[in-house]
């Protein structure tokens, strides 16, 4: 019976899509930065995203039958442009998908008064993974101290991590700190030596001064939280400084081949983990060939779209838009609303098999999300730069789940004490 | 026509001297204050409140206090974003030390701190000037903004670094955080704004605003004629970083809802003196229409495009905003180079006489 009822449901929709040339559609919009200082590392996600949702809708006609409109606001990643963004999409918008961490800090209190999900893709607040506090946030598949979880059981399974001098060389801004309190709790667990190394914002393109302090230094690893400039900054002035570059591990946001290419061969060994690979022959990528770029509906260009970033874009959108289907189908409804899309996100869940069949296979590893878990903690691999591209040097390496969610529920309730009167969802357990 | 001054006879020297010698300019500023206080609440949309009204005020607060400095006692200043922080970071330690502090005391009185902190970094001025002056409070700006992320205790030791305004109650209605209405956070920004800029108004009217602009043209002069050139100074500076420090304590308490260090850093200090500096300084009026222009204007010309229909890629409009906006301050400040403030008053002088010019 249902099933009947569902798939009238579904030819009705199909019926009006087709004749009156998709009437109904979701709104998902994407606060962009193609401009200001960090936009050679957001064009190739934010193209990436974009042609995911416009392959799905030449392709598929959108998800379940519904063309999911997706917009870009613009904020150069300025946080002031953020917020204007913010509002201007709320009042449709099923979904808001900050892209900075400026931005997700002033968005996340937010979320419970306006009622609508947030999507941060492996960035935001890592304590975001509690889902009993923070209800409508999800940072899927991956948080930072997984990331930072996964380095160091790398650099263990490499070196040992016993009497070890790692120095975190990160951006001195609240992405940048994320990981402190993790790191700080694992030195003190297994021994090793921490030695946090800030870069200003201001120093972010000339950091002689710290490399000078690691040359000083001399540690084991150097562990890098860096993003746009920073990045570049610290790949050149490491292999100025001859740094051996298979001891510098970055987080998933300094793996940009742009930033590698400008050093080319001499960068050869840097290592960056990532819950995303661009499998430049996964079925998912001819598709968007077929249906967008050879349509001439894309902005990004052959090179960029063998980039990490481009395929990470891809993972992102087809995150939300499996958000989109779980919600759907639970719901029996096509164009759901973003208290349903919550639900969806609270279920994801993205198997092998589902994988294979979005032609997605080795793009991320499986996870799955629940009500209280809002990462799902999928893992990832550690990435190398071979002087040309990013290739995978590491099985599939798994966050150790039990003493972050610990640290989660912490600093989650913290957050949650300050901000008070704080709803929190009584139903998860 | 509209500003006809015939038949407005001053009887006496109160009257010559009152704030508005024309009639037609009260009523204008009631008119805008009948906007202000009923019309925009009544009609805004959470968007205009947001991106808009909100904004437009509170850097028209800040410009306004850094006019005091700038364009009525001449005193160069980079560091406004930094006093902004002092502000900002103030009312956070004191609504978090102490919750049961009202509001709005709290945010009144975080304008002290930054005052005292201004007067700190105003003694240089005692002894240098204009650009060198200005180089002493760029040197305020980089310190204070280091302290900011450096001195774990201003933001309660948050692994982010950053501050979050919490849920403040005032007689039972969320004033600030996230679950404060935009609509009590406007009236709240516009209550202080006006009582500011009142005060401002008399302020330089009288006898600080005097001294301050004696300083300004000609120290040495001044001090001939019996003005005391510290005190004269060290007041321009208590009194700008003060409503600076309010402006910023607005800003993150009633608007941004959270603040990282970097917020406070240059690129704030020199859009407020923009804004001063377009609006027109040594004027009151200049800090409201620079601000409009400044902040409003890129508002309104992005969603111009969509409201028209037209299909422009949202990094486009950036770009031409950008370019539109950049375009309208060199034109204002070639037609006319001291600003919109003196803009409106050529305009006001021409219709006076119009139609029968000179």
């Amino acid at each position: 019976m249902r099933m009947t009822a569902k798939l009238l449901a579904a030819a009705v929709v199909a019926a009006v899509a087709g004749s009156t040339a998709s009437a109904e559609s979701i709104y998902a919009p994407n606060l962009s930065y193609r401009t200001g200082p960090f936009a050679a590392t957001g064009i190739p996600l934010m193209n990436g995203q974009r042609d995911y949702i416009n392959m799905l809708n030449a392709r598929d006609g959108g998800v379940g039958g519904v063309t999911v409109d997706f917009d870009e606001c613009e904020t150069g990643y300025s946080t002031e442009k953020g917020v204007e963004c913010y509002e201007k999409t709320k009042g449709k918008a099923i979904v808001t998908q900050p892209w900075s961490t400026g931005i997700t800090l002033q968005v996340l209190p937010k979320s419970n008064v306006d009622k609508i999900p947030i999507l941060a893709p492996g960035y935001g607040f890592s304590p975001m993974a509690d889902g009993k506090v923070f209800q409508w946030a999800f940072n899927a598949p991956s948080s930072y101290w997984d990331g930072a979880s996964m380095i160091l059981q790398y650099i263990d399974s490499k070196d040992g991590l016993k009497g070890k001098k790692i120095a975190f060389l990160h951006l001195d801004h609240p992405f940048g700190k994320e990981p402190l309190p993790f790191l700080e709790k694992k030195a003190a667990e297994q021994g090793f030596e921490l030695l946090p190394i800030p870069v200003g914002l201001k120093e972010m393109q000339n950091q002689s001064a710290q490399w000078l302090q690691i040359r000083r230094e001399r540690p084991d690893y150097v562990v890098m939280w860096g993003w746009g400039a920073m990045n570049a900054g610290a790949i050149t002035e490491a292999v100025k400084t001859k740094f051996p570059m298979d001891h510098f591990i970055g987080v998933w946001w300094s793996g940009h081949d742009a930033d590698l290419d400008l050093v080319g061969e001499e960068g050869k060994g840097y290592k960056s983990i990532s819950w995303s690979f661009p499998e430049l022959d996964a079925p998912v990528m001819a598709d968007i060939k077929k249906h967008v770029v050879d349509a001439g509906n894309s902005q990004s260009n052959e090179k960029e779209m063998q980039g990490v970033f481009y395929g990470r874009g891809v993972v992102i959108s087809m995150i939300l838009a499996e958000g989109i289907k779980a919600a759907q189908d639970h719901f029996g409804a096509a164009a759901i609303d973003a208290a349903q899309l919550r639900w969806g996100l609270e279920n994801l869940d993205v198997t092998e098999e589902r994988l294979a069949e979005l032609g997605m296979t080795g793009m991320v590893p499986p996870f799955k999300t629940s009500c209280a878990d809002h990462t799902g903690h999928s893992g990832g691999w550690m990435l190398e730069w071979d002087g040309a591209k990013f290739v995978k040097v590491s099985d599939l390496l798994k966050p150790e789940s039990e003493a972050i969610s610990a640290l989660e529920v912490e600093k989650a309730k913290e957050y949650a004490d300050a901000n008070a009167p704080w709803p929190m969802n009584e139903e998860c357990n | 026509m509209f500003y006809r001054t015939a038949g407005q006879f001053k009887t006496s020297y109160t009257a010559d001297q009152a704030l508005f010698p024309v009639r037609q300019d009260a009523v204008l500023l009631i008119v805008i204050l009948a906007f202000a206080w009923i019309i925009f609440p009544l009609t805004a949309s959470e968007f205009t409140f947001q991106t808009l009204l909100i904004p437009i005020l509170i850097y028209s607060l800040a410009a306004l206090g850094l006019n005091i400095l700038t364009g009525y006692a001449g005193q160069l200043s980079l560091g406004t974003g930094a006093f902004m922080g002092v502000g900002a970071y103030a009312c956070y330690k004191m609504v978090t030390l102490m919750p049961w502090m009202n509001p709005i005391v709290a945010i009144l009185l975080s304008g002290v701190f930054s005052a005292g902190i201004g007067v700190v970094f105003g003694i240089p001025s005692l002894r240098i000037k204009g650009f060198y002056l200005a180089i002493a409070t760029l040197a305020a700006q980089f310190f204070l903004v280091w302290l900011f992320e450096k001195w774990a205790w201003l933001y309660n030791y948050n692994a982010s670094g950053a501050i979050q305004v919490p849920n403040l109650e005032m007689f039972g209605v969320y004033v600030s955080g996230p679950q404060a209405a935009s609509f009590t956070q406007y009236y709240v920004v516009l209550a202080i704004v006006s009582l500011l800029t009142w005060i401002c108004i008399n302020l330089t009217r009288g006898r600080p605003g005097r001294t301050w602009k004696a300083t300004r043209d000609m120290d040495i002069a001044a001090e001939l004629i019996g003005i005391d050139l510290m005190r004269s100074k060290l007041t321009a500076f208590a009194v700008s970083s003060y409503i600076v420090g309010v402006a910023g304590a607005l800003f993150v308490f009633m608007w941004r809802g959270a603040a990282e260090p970097n917020l406070f850093d240059i690129p704030l200090s020199f859009r407020i003196l923009f804004i001063a500096i377009i609006g027109g300084l040594g004027s009151v009026l200049g800090n409201y229409l620079g601000a409009i222009l400044i902040v409003g204007l890129p508002v309104v010309l992005g969603i111009v495009p969509e409201a028209l229909g037209l299909e422009i890629k949202s990094a486009t409009v950036e770009h031409l905003n950008v370019m539109i906006v950049g375009g309208l301050i060199i034109f204002f400040l070639i037609i006319e180079p001291h600003g919109l403030a003196q803009l409106w008053r050529l305009i006001r002088e021409k219709l006076i006489i119009w139609p029968f010019p000179h």
